[in-house]
């Protein structure tokens, strides 16, 4: 019998290492979805309009305009059969302006197959909002940033009231980590997560002064660093989101 | 024979020496990315454009293109005109110089920490990069006027021009020019005043200094008992500029009334929200950069605190920031104005005296070229 040749040997011991290799790391691809996170702003169930008095004060004279509003949505988790998926770094600016009334954030690596709850967090956790690191779209150097000492502003409303000819300003900047409120959202049935899907959320910011408490803004023009004051804000801007159903 | 070989020889040499320098020059350009490159941490992110590195041989060009009248239609004006570096490259004037005697509308304003803050350009915001910023100074039959393809073709009379433009990009061109300056421009970092060393732990404010600090940083809220300067509100805590979101960068301050207001940003954006609305600048080596606002009617940084403490103009598009902004309690809608007091307002002052960075005016890296050629 002819020996066998060695390079022959080699090349054979290369081709079963690589096997090997192979089958040691190969993995099934895990699933790489993507969802959309749509948050629509409204009033009196209309697209909100910036910049026009067309609101009425909820407990008192006036009406008013929407020159700015703006919030933070934190730590999104969706839950579902095969677990639960946390968006790394998962901190995002949602804003609307003039242009449009429609502000949206995508999951892009979403490692679940369906998922039947989804929940975030307004405002900013503990440990991000001390911190001057940026991550995600949490920017020391930005509009939403207090300063190094308080931290971030997690819901800033900017507008005037206009009573008779007299033109007050409105500014709601509610931030501090106890003001960080959780939100979830279940869905009626395990949505399914392949490719890429949408899921839409009503933002009503009228509820920011007519929900847990009914507000006269002609008598509370802004909240800013009085905790009693912003934690009753907090509480009305936890009851902002709705989610829309299919 | 042996001539013939000869003269063979030497058209051969010629042919590969020639074939070879048109080869090398035509070759693409491998210009040094800067190097040790870097920024303090608390600037946050910045991007440079990826067709625009920075690399040192566009610094280079930049900076001799920025201090060379070559740039203007009469070869007598540069950049560095209304740029002036111990001015932390503004001018000193309240609005720029213009070639027909008359002012311009506006104010040079300061070229310093490009790479961070709003990315919009000029008071108006009509500059969408710096790359599309640099080219309309040059071409504005008031300011440079200079038309594109002559000021090229004047380069590309110059063989130094020709060589530093091959080193750093290739050609000749406008878009060259534009993104030589830009990279000029975006090198220009001041991070050392004593507010940075006082950032990094290396130095400690007066008492004055951290109680302007404070009020710097503070919006005023009677509520709480805070009382505040409310120039974080516009004025980053960190960087001083404007924002980088979106408009964020931009704001009517309360300098004219309705009737007066001008179109400002609105000019842009066709927004009748945006009227009055001006890029809030950065306050970097404010001190060094009078006089102020866009059109540079406040002559002192005294004034300037006074306008905020008590002589806003409402208009319609006013900041509801500034509209509210008051350190006394008062029915709403009696006074505008932060209502500081003297002590406080000199705090605030002495705090900008903090953003003064000498090392960043006489930085010979950013001085004119041409002075050492002499």
């Amino acid at each position: 019998m002819p020996a066998v040749k060695p390079q022959f040997t080699n090349i054979l011991l290369v081709v079963l290492l690589a096997l090997t290799a192979w089958h040691a790391f190969w993995k099934p691809d895990p699933p790489n979805n993507q969802l959309r996170l749509v948050f629509t702003a409204e009033a009196n169930g209309k697209d909100l309009v910036f910049d026009q008095f067309l609101y009425e004060n909820p407990s008192g004279p006036g009406q008013f305009r929407v020159q700015n509003f703006r919030f933070y949505i934190s730590n999104i988790q969706l839950s579902g059969e095969d677990g639960t998926y946390f968006e790394p770094d998962s901190y995002h600016l949602v804003r609307f302006g003039s242009q449009s009334n429609k502000s949206s954030i995508e999951l892009n690596n979403v490692l679940l197959k369906s998922y039947s709850s989804l929940s975030f967090s307004v405002g900013i956790d503990e440990p991000a909002n001390s911190s001057i690191e940026p991550r995600g779209d949490l920017d020391p150097n930005s509009q939403m940033a207090w300063n190094w000492e308080v931290g971030y502003k997690f819901v800033v409303f900017e507008g005037s009231l206009k009573m008779g000819e007299s033109i007050q300003p409105l500014v709601y900047h509610v931030g501090f980590s106890e003001n960080r409120r959780d939100l979830l959202f279940t869905r009626p049935i395990e949505e399914d997560l392949i490719g890429t899907s949408e899921v839409s959320f009503k933002v009503d910011v009228m509820k920011l002064f007519d929900s847990a408490s009914v507000l006269n803004l002609a008598q509370l023009q802004s909240v800013k660093f009085d905790r009693q004051d912003a934690r009753v804000l907090a509480e009305n801007y936890s009851r902002m989101f709705s989610i829309e159903e299919n | 024979m042996a001539d013939q070989r000869w003269i063979a020889a030497v058209a051969a040499a010629v042919t590969i020496g020639g074939g070879a320098f048109f080869t090398v020059r035509a070759l693409p350009p491998d210009p040094t990315p800067v190097a040790g490159f870097s920024a303090p941490f608390v600037f946050g992110r910045f991007s440079v454009p990826q067709d625009n590195p920075l690399t040192e041989e566009a610094f280079a060009l930049g900076r001799r293109l920025f201090y060379d009248p070559v740039l203007s239609g009469s070869n007598d004006r540069s950049c560095a005109t209304c740029h002036i570096q111990r001015l932390a490259f503004t001018d000193g004037l309240p609005k720029a110089a213009g070639l027909d005697a008359e002012d311009l509308d506006f104010s040079s304003m300061s070229l310093v920490n490009l790479l961070w803050g709003q990315e919009r350009f000029f008071w108006d915001g009509r500059a969408l990069g710096l790359e599309q910023q640099a080219l309309l100074p040059i071409q504005n039959p008031r300011e440079m006027a200079q038309d594109l393809e002559g000021l090229v073709s004047e380069l590309n009379g110059s063989r130094q021009y020709r060589r530093m433009f091959r080193q750093a990009y290739g050609d000749v061109s406008s878009e060259n020019i534009a993104r030589a300056l830009a990279t000029f421009m975006r090198m220009l970092i001041s991070a050392d005043s004593k507010y940075d060393r006082f950032l990094r732990g290396e130095a400690k404010l007066s008492e004055q200094e951290e109680l302007g600090r404070k009020l710097f940083m503070a919006h005023p809220d009677t509520k709480a008992s805070l009382r505040g300067g409310n120039c974080i509100d516009c004025h980053s805590q960190f960087l001083t500029s404007g924002f980088r979101d979106g408009l964020d960068g931009f704001s009517n301050n309360g300098l004219d009334r309705d009737a007066d207001l001008p179109a400002g940003l609105m000019a842009v954006t066709g927004n009748p929200a945006h009227k009055g609305f001006f890029k809030v600048p950065t306050l970097r080596n404010i001190a060094v950069t009078a006089p102020y606002m866009h059109d540079g009617r406040l002559r002192t940084l005294e004034d300037v605190m006074d306008h905020y403490n008590d002589g806003v103009v409402v208009s319609d598009t006013l900041s509801p920031l500034i509209l509210e902004a008051d350190n006394a309690a008062s029915p709403p809608g009696s006074f505008v104005g932060l209502r500081l007091t003297d002590n406080e307002k000199a705090a605030i002052i002495a705090f900008l005296r903090t953003l003064t960075d000498e090392t960043f005016l006489s930085d010979d890296r950013f001085s004119n070229p041409f002075e050492g050629e002499k």
